[in-house]
């Protein structure tokens, strides 16, 4: 026989196989449903296993998880399945991308679908803030997913060597403790500038210090909203910031180079970033760390700081079926015990009441204190209308101009105020763009 | 009297029409599917205002042009890939034209020197840039240190020259290969008998460089010119990416760069729309320069 042969006996044995396996009785097949996703690298593998789960805990559905690239690749990916009515089911698309989700007129509230399919999920329960960001007109829209904050990380060793037992509560008295550090030798550097930047020292300053970033509280009220962040504190924010870089307490990583990699390696002795670093640092450090909450100005009673991350949308256009399988696997995300586990392989907050308490009662956070600093942080105090959220259209886009002109502040180009004035101005048309685009929709 | 001559070697050459149709159809079917129907789309987008889903799409004429037209950042992207499209474009020339000539000279080895000039051509424009950003980055780069070391404030995360200057070598060192291939053969296709001649005639090397090899290079030269500015103006997407991303405050944004951020980050359909038709009018202007004055000037048979 030769390989030939042996090779088209073979595709022929195959073929058959395939066409037995897809003649049998359709009910024994689970509905098959995909879901696009933005979480690379060891998170990926930790949705793998999430799906995994979900597919062996019973066996009438099968989610399908697809790595679709970065968050802004995900939801273009999802644009251009749309418009050629080939959608997944379902979709992580990232916290800014909010408004154009909701009136995309492209996807299911799944609030309706879970009531709808009988699932009886506690929505009271979700967590302020994080249910406050993913809502409307009082109604969940979109299933929150990896959710997490903005907190301080420092260097054990670099404090203590400076004599402080960790960093201060308040920016002023922080900026003390960091040119000390840096006077006396101990580091190269104080602190290091986060990537989303954006989002750890302007938004979330402005909800922590309780400060207006735009009116009809922050967006939630209206398309007619307006940025007004250039009168408030985050001008001098601005100022501090350029102060440090210019001082060379803070140093800007750049292309090339992850700024998580100078705070782990022991160069940089703090760094403002999201909690969902923990699952990088704690396997890459080779330095002391430890977290704590993100400073706020002197005098001030800090608020909750509030979300980033992503959620999962529904998309329209499914079958009846698809639907079923889709409010299945998102009820079994919901459940505290799934919620747990992901909190613990991940680093993200928890999202629900029970699943923050079912973690606690297990004494998980006695071992892992840093990782409660997000929670407790986006649970302090009673939100108001300053730190409930952003809800702003082409949100991506005005964050792209507000960075491009904090770039102008730090290359001595403008001065803070100038540079956040015409933030603000080029916000406010881009804003205007999106009601002109939705108006009477929201 | 040449059109006689053409019409006779096609005739030659295919007697019957249906096999050359069916040997271009491939490529036909290319550039229908991934050139016109997009040139088409973009060019309808390009008047309308509408959300990325196009389920709410509004007609708004010219609009997405007059706002181009007056935006600050349009203005600065086509100054900025202006100024780097030139620069790339005479240092590129000028370092591939000296590595020509000095291979052209060496008899010992040349294959192996073509071989590490060409070398960049086959890396990936993204981890070409990423390698420069990493040599050139102020806080662990090798190259940055030695430049600090030589008292250069050096930093391309806050300095927008810095950072044009990082872009256009990383584009160049990418680019450098292919103008030196063009020059490369031009210099061997010079008439040896010149050559010698002008040594007879007691010219140094370089005497017969400028005064023989370079003008007869000249259309070469403005082939490469028009290559170039393609190049800057539509190819470099993948090094800004790298390097800079556009920045700091929008230094390297050229337009290619601006086109992707405001369509494919910022989702704002219409301006990406209207930006890459203006590119698009762009383009062929410069295929009909190159057509109407390069073509006709670079004679390949030589």
């Amino acid at each position: 026989m030769n390989i030939q042969r042996r090779s088209t006996l073979a595709m022929l044995a195959l073929s058959s196989t395939l066409w037995l396996a897809s003649a049998t009785p359709a009910a024994a097949q689970p509905v098959q449903v995909q879901w696009w996703h933005a979480m690379g690298g060891a998170l990926g593998e930790r949705v793998e296993e999430l799906v995994k789960n979900f597919n062996s805990s019973q066996n009438k559905y099968a989610v399908t998880a697809v790595y679709k690239g970065n968050y802004d690749e995900v939801i273009n990916g999802t644009i251009a399945a749309y418009r050629a009515k080939r959608a997944p089911a379902l979709v992580q698309i990232y916290e800014r991308g909010f408004m154009t989700m909701l009136l995309s007129d492209a996807t299911m509230p799944v609030q309706d679908l879970l009531d709808q399919r009988g699932f009886k999920v506690d929505w009271a329960d979700f967590v302020k803030p994080v249910a406050g960001f993913y809502s409307y007109k009082g109604k969940l829209m979109t299933m929150p997913f990896n959710s997490s904050s903005p907190i301080l990380w420092y260097n054990k060793a670099h404090f203590e060597k400076a004599g402080f037992a960790k960093p201060a509560e308040t920016w002023q008295e922080l900026e003390k403790q960091l040119y000390a550090i840096k006077q006396k030798g101990i580091s190269a550097c104080g602190s290091v500038l986060a990537g989303d930047y954006h989002w750890s020292l302007l938004e979330n300053y402005s909800a922590i210090n309780d400060l207006p970033y735009a009116t009809k509280a922050n967006g939630y009220q209206g398309l007619d909203t307006e940025f007004v962040y250039n009168n408030t504190s985050v001008v001098s924010q601005v100022a501090r910031i350029k102060k440090w870089i210019d001082d060379d307490v803070m140093q800007i990583a750049g292309q090339g180079l992850s700024p998580e990699q100078l705070f782990t390696s022991g160069k940089c002795s703090t760094y403002f970033a999201s909690t969902a670093a923990h699952s990088g640092i704690e396997r890459e450090s080779k330095i002391d760390w430890s977290a704590t909450y993100l400073p706020w100005e002197e005098g001030k009673q800090p608020k909750n700081s509030t979300i980033g991350g992503a959620s999962l949308w529904v998309m329209k256009g499914q079958k009846p079926a698809e639907y079923e399988a889709v409010a299945a696997f998102l009820d079994y995300l919901a459940k505290p015990e799934t919620q747990f586990w992901w909190v613990k392989a991940t680093g993200y907050v928890p999202l629900t009441n029970k699943a923050y308490e079912l973690a606690r009662s297990q004494g998980y956070y006695k071992d892992h204190a840093t990782r409660e600093i997000a929670i407790l942080q986006l649970t302090r105090g009673t939100p108001t209308a300053n730190s409930t959220g952003f809800h702003f259209g082409n949100f991506t886009q005005t964050m792209m101009a507000q960075r491009d002109e904090f770039q102008n502040v730090v290359a001595g180009k403008k001065t803070p105020q100038v540079a956040m004035d015409d933030a603000v101005k080029r916000g406010n048309e881009i804003l205007r763009q999106y009601e002109k685009l939705n108006k009477g929709r929201y | 009297m040449a059109a006689a001559i053409e019409s006779g070697l096609k005739r030659a050459h295919f007697k019957d029409v249906r096999l050359p149709v069916l040997l271009l159809l491939p490529q036909l079917a290319i550039l229908l599917f991934f050139f016109f129907i997009p040139s088409f789309r973009a060019l309808g987008q390009a008047f309308f205002l509408s959300d990325p889903f196009g389920n709410t799409v509004h007609f708004v004429g010219f609009d997405n042009f007059a706002q181009l037209l007056q935006s600050d950042t349009y203005h600065e992207s086509v100054q900025v890939t202006v100024v780097f499209t030139i620069l790339q474009n005479l240092l590129t020339i000028a370092v591939a034209l000296v590595l020509a000539f000095a291979s052209d000279r060496v008899i010992r080895g040349r294959g192996i020197y073509k071989a590490i000039i060409l070398l960049p051509y086959a890396i990936a424009p993204v981890i070409a840039g990423i390698l420069w950003a990493f040599l050139f980055n102020p806080a662990v780069g090798p190259l940055a240190q030695v430049l600090h070391a030589l008292g250069l404030a050096w930093d391309p995360n806050r300095v927008g020259s810095d950072a044009m200057i990082l872009v256009i070598l990383a584009a160049s060192w990418k680019h450098v290969c292919y103008d030196y291939i063009f020059l490369l053969a031009g210099l061997l296709a010079v008439p040896s008998s010149l050559m010698e001649a002008a040594a007879v005639d007691g010219a140094g090397p370089l005497r017969r460089f400028f005064t023989i090899g370079l003008p007869l290079l000249m259309p070469t030269m403005f082939f490469l010119a028009v290559m170039n500015f393609v190049y800057g103006f539509f190819e470099i997407f993948a090094i800004v990416d790298a390097v800079t991303q556009g920045g700091p405050a929008g230094a390297t944004n050229v337009l290619v760069f601006k086109v992707y951020v405001d369509g494919f980050i910022n989702l704002d359909l219409g301006s990406s729309a209207a930006q890459s038709v203006i590119l698009m009018i762009f383009a062929l202007l410069m295929t009909l320069l190159q057509f109407r004055y390069v073509e006709r000037r670079v004679s390949y048979d030589v």
